[in-house]
């Protein structure tokens, strides 16, 4: 077979309402996934158990290594479009499959489950549910819902582990806040490297170590 | 490097081999689904069936139980099982759980092994239509069918382009086709092409341009109809019309566009009446049914799909030895007027005559499977209504009671409206309110 310069995935990341094109290799993703594991092992979840992932399908490159990480732990992954007309499937996943977590719920989806006559609450209730920015407010005020935070940073996926810190990537990403704005930057070869990038989301870093016992970076949201 | 016409040797393999591959591969399924899939052991049971009895797929039709979408729902209910007593998970070769579109209820759940059927007849599909290593890919889909774990193509040294499939997304198909110049697309369903025809017109982008590179566009969801058939071709774009294998795989038409190739190796498929389970034979209609031959997660094994089709195990003019079938409608879409049947096919071309609907975007009221009028909700576009919504209902009215003879009801609603009842690259096209 002839040698191909070409990427394996062409997804997409927003800064703001801008969306641009981005590209990567298979590889990336899936050691990408193998340090989400970290975060995401600080749950606990009985092996087996479901984890719904809401994304939309540009966002490959974020969130196939959360799905490599859900896959690496021995749980089972299902999936929602981040879209209200897909609410439907995320209430069905909830009463059936019964997951423990969600992750990347949207005001999309909340807007969706109310259109179509579901409490968003009694959906989320037991559940750890990773809020995107513009449903963590809602989502972090729900009784019996263990709100945790998922970040869009770029190509990058940062989220809640147990205790509730941010972490991104240490290895992949070098990261740092001017004037509140982070700012992101690749550490190892990619595809398409990134330096520099203005990613449009406010926060600050922590250097505190989190109790969670992962070392990797803490990002701390300014909203 | 000059690569094979065909991706899988097995797609020109003789009839014989076929055959003997299937009598094979068929006990071994059955044997899998009775230990392992709850409900096909209690259909065996109740039928007096040992998966080890059929040692060929002539034993296995005089032998095995059919299921239908009605025993899964049951088994579902009485069981508390949302797999429906076919889906199996082994840990290890179950990496995700996949769901069907939903458009009539709760989504059925599909468990994805790394590499499934679908997968499979896709990358020889697209294969077939010209993809080859170093070219890109639209991969235009939902998430819900398998995540974004989906590697296949990338490992054939294809790229991936990952797009939603929602109208929003137009300009960024446009951003991508002329940026990356890709060679296939898969899936460009209807709502999606409805949306471009109007991207194009408001636009003044140049469509044949847009589209040069590619070598065909999967295209699936709903029936294609003659006009959007027409306006695509008038793009320089290929469609290749794709469904599901009743759940066990996928199944797309040819460059010869003659019907939808089963792939044999994945699938055995037979026709019966519907009425009677009596076979019926290759050339006639018959009620399409299914069983996997590889997917060991969910077995379905003669599984009543519901689609009314006709098969035909000729070699087709593509090379392949496969089987193809034509699909005429679901049975369960059927409706009886005055002693006439129709099917929601038969509406799709009248109503996409006319400018306000030429969407095609409708409904037909079933109540019953017999009805004492034709009842049809229709979508129009409000931008494309030049006279009054009532001068619009009584030409639709007086078209399709014409043409289908029978007593006709019509109710206009805004197109949006219906949209909403999609999961949305499709409809339910019959309904009961």
């Amino acid at each position: 077979m002839a040698m191909t310069s070409n990427p394996d995935i062409v997804g997409s990341y927003a800064v703001g309402t801008r969306r641009e094109f981005y590209s990567a290799m298979r590889t990336e993703l899936d050691r990408s996934g193998t340090r989400m594991v970290r975060t995401l092992q600080t749950f606990g979840f009985a092996p087996q158990s479901f984890v719904l992932t809401i994304s939309s399908t540009p966002e490959v490159i974020q969130f196939a290594p959360f799905e490599a990480a859900v896959q690496q732990l021995g749980l089972f992954g299902i999936n929602a479009d981040d879209s209200p007309f897909d609410a439907g499937r995320v209430e069905s996943i909830s009463r059936q499959f019964n997951p423990a977590g969600m992750m990347g719920v949207s005001a999309q989806t909340l807007e969706g489950l109310k259109m179509m006559g579901h409490d968003p609450e009694t959906v989320f209730r037991g559940r750890v549910i990773w809020a995107r920015p513009d449903a963590w407010q809602a989502v972090s005020r729900m009784d019996g819902v263990t709100a945790r935070r998922c970040l869009l940073i770029g190509p990058a996926l940062g989220f809640g582990c147990e205790q509730g810190e941010v972490h991104l990537d240490r290895w992949e990403w070098d990261i740092r806040s001017e004037q509140g704005e982070l700012v992101l930057s690749s550490r190892l070869n990619r595809f398409e490297p990134v330096s520099g990038l203005r990613t449009g989301v406010m926060g600050a870093l922590s250097g505190a170590a989190c109790s969670c016992g992962n070392a990797d970076t803490v990002v701390e949201i300014h909203d | 490097m000059k690569y094979p016409e065909f991706l899988d040797p097995l797609e020109t393999a003789s009839r014989e081999f076929l055959n003997d591959l299937q009598d094979n591969a068929i006990g071994a399924m059955c044997r899998h689904a009775q230990d392992y899939a709850p409900l096909i052991r209690q259909k065996c049971a109740e039928a007096g069936v040992d998966a080890r009895d059929v040692t060929s797929v002539k034993a296995f039709r005089e032998i095995w139980p059919f299921i239908d979408k009605d025993d899964i729902r049951i088994f579902r209910d009485t069981h508390n099982d949302v797999g429906g007593g076919t889906s199996v998970t082994i840990p290890g070769l179950t990496v995700s759980m996949g769901t069907t579109s939903g458009t009539t209820g709760d989504p059925t759940p599909i468990p994805n092994s790394r590499l499934g059927a679908p997968e499979i007849g896709y990358c020889r599909d697209l294969w077939g239509i010209g993809m080859r290593p170093g070219d890109y890919h639209v991969h235009m889909m939902f998430t819900y069918r398998g995540g974004h774990r989906r590697r296949l193509y990338n490992e054939l040294g294809v790229s991936d382009i990952y797009l939603s499939m929602h109208p929003a997304e137009l300009p960024r198909l446009v951003e991508a086709s002329l940026r990356f110049r890709p060679t296939v697309m898969n899936n460009f369903a209807s709502p999606f092409l409805h949306a471009m025809e109007q991207y194009i017109e408001k636009t003044g982008i140049d469509p044949v341009d847009v589209f040069s590179s590619y070598k065909g566009a999967i295209f699936g969801g709903e029936p294609l109809s003659d006009r959007m058939k027409a306006v695509v071709k008038s793009w320089g774009l290929e469609l290749y019309e794709t469904t599901s294998l009743g759940d066990v795989a996928s199944t797309t038409d040819c460059r010869m566009h003659n019907g939808f190739h089963a792939y044999e190796d994945l699938a055995y498929i037979e026709a019966i009446d519907p009425i009677t389970t009596d076979p019926v034979a290759d050339g006639e209609i018959g009620e399409l049914v299914v069983t996997t031959l590889v997917d060991r997660l969910c077995p379905l094994i003669r599984y009543r799909t519901g689609d009314l089709v006709v098969i035909d195990r000729a070699p087709c003019g593509c090379g392949r030895v496969h089987s193809r079938f034509k699909i005429l409608g679901r049975a369960t879409d059927q409706i009886l007027v005055e002693g006439r049947s129709i099917l929601p096919r038969e509406i799709m071309g009248i109503v996409e005559n006319h400018s306000e609907t030429r969407h095609g975007l409708f409904q037909i009221i079933r109540r019953d499977r017999e009805m004492p009028e034709l009842s049809i909700r229709i979508g129009y576009d409000p931008e494309r209504l030049t006279g009054r919504a009532d001068a619009l209902k009584a030409r639709l009215h007086d078209d399709i009671a014409g043409q289908i003879g029978v007593r006709t009801v019509i109710e206009l609603v805004e197109e949006a409206e219906l949209l909403k009842l999609g999961p949305p690259h499709k409809i339910p096209r019959v309904t009961k309110k």
